[in-house]
Formats: C-alpha cells, sequence, structure tokens
C-alpha cells in the first residue's frame, strides 16, 4: 500500500456526479440554479439561498425543502432539517446519496486512469478494485 | 499491476481508498484525481512505498575498440 484516504464529510465536489446521484436515489424534481432561496413553510426555518433544491415531499422531507449549498472550497453542502434528517428515505437520505455519490467517484477515476472496475458487496461494504 | 482499493459502508455511504503498488509522484497524481471528485480527505497517510524511489540501474558504456 503507498497510500491510504478517508472521506468521512457529506460534501460534494462534482455537480454532474451530484444529480445523477440524487436522481439515482430517488429525486425527481431538482432546481438548479444561484441564489435558489429554499421555501420556509414554518416560522423558524430562516430564509436560506442555495444552488440545489429538492422541494418538499418529494423524498420523504415532510417538514421542508433540502437545499445544497455551493462552499468557498467549491463543495456542494447539504442544507436540511434535522427532522428531515431522520425522515427523508427513512433517515438513509445522506447514506444514500453518498454511497451512489462515491460509486460515481469510482466509476469516473476509472475512466480517468483507463482502468477495470471489479465489484463485490460483502456484507454491508461495498469493494470496488480499480486496476489500471 | 497498480489498483486502488475503495471500500463503501452502505450504512453511512463513507468511502475509504488505497492506493497500491504505485510510487511517489503518480501515487500523488492518482490522490489528486480522487480528491478533485471528493474535496479534501479527512485522513490520510503515506507509507513507506510512496517514499520509494524506482530503481535504476547504472550502465556503463564500453567504449573498447
Amino acid at each position: 500500500m503507498s497510500k491510504y484516504m478517508t472521506f468521512p464529510e457529506a460534501a460534494f465536489k462534482d455537480l454532474d456526479l451530484l444529480i445523477a446521484a440524487l436522481e439515482e436515489i430517488g429525486c425527481s424534481y431538482i432546481r438548479q440554479g444561484a441564489d435558489l432561496e429554499m421555501g420556509r413553510y414554518y416560522s423558524e426555518q430562516l430564509e436560506q439561498k442555495v444552488s440545489i433544491v429538492i422541494p418538499r415531499d418529494v423524498i420523504g422531507n415532510d417538514y421542508g425543502d433540502i437545499g445544497f449549498e455551493l462552499t468557498e472550497s467549491g463543495e456542494y453542502r447539504p442544507v436540511m432539517d434535522e427532522l428531515d434528517r431522520s425522515r427523508a428515505l427513512n433517515g438513509r437520505f445522506i447514506p444514500m446519496l453518498r454511497a451512489a455519490y462515491n460509486e460515481r467517484v469510482i466509476a469516473k477515476v476509472a475512466a480517468r486512469l483507463r482502468g477495470t472496475i471489479h465489484r463485490a458487496v460483502e456484507g454491508g461494504v461495498v469493494k470496488i478494485k480499480v486496476r489500471f | 499491476m497498480p489498483e486502488i482499493n475503495f471500500t463503501i459502508d452502505a450504512q453511512t455511504g463513507e468511502m475509504e481508498m488505497k492506493v497500491e503498488g504505485v510510487q511517489g509522484a503518480q501515487c500523488a497524481d492518482v490522490a489528486k484525481i480522487v480528491t478533485e471528485l471528493t474535496g479534501a480527505p479527512q485522513q490520510e497517510e503515506n507509507t513507506k512505498e510512496y517514499y520509494a524511489h524506482p530503481k535504476v540501474r547504472p550502465q556503463i558504456q564500453n567504449n573498447k575498440a
């Protein structure tokens, strides 16, 4: 082994991969743009502007919209209420999105390296080997 | 053959990556391709192999006529 890296943060750097991952996990309606305003359905929800909006009720997010804001470091970070974090996709919205996004990252890395992909699932772990 | 071993925890979506069989600058290039898509890793370790220099066998020219 020559390098070991972990990526535990829920941050998404590639817009196209993020949109594809959102569609894969069931987000059938996605708004994209600059300074999109998230809906305010309850008095405690403050004004929030983001780059991507999954409108309320699209994926079990009963409490409000789910947004993704573009940070100064060029990453898209989720903006969602804690109630929706535990409700959307039965509380699996972020884990499923990360898994779908990361699989796309691996496919893109393999394509850039002109490598081959070998995928296996063992228990709760997806193991993907890229040979190049 | 160089390879990258990725694991994705289905429960959390968290990804880990191990680059194997790649030395020095080429390993850094591979890591850069990944971090361009993932952002900076929380944890990163270089192993001995990362710092290894490729073996170069000196060549001696024999100019005897």
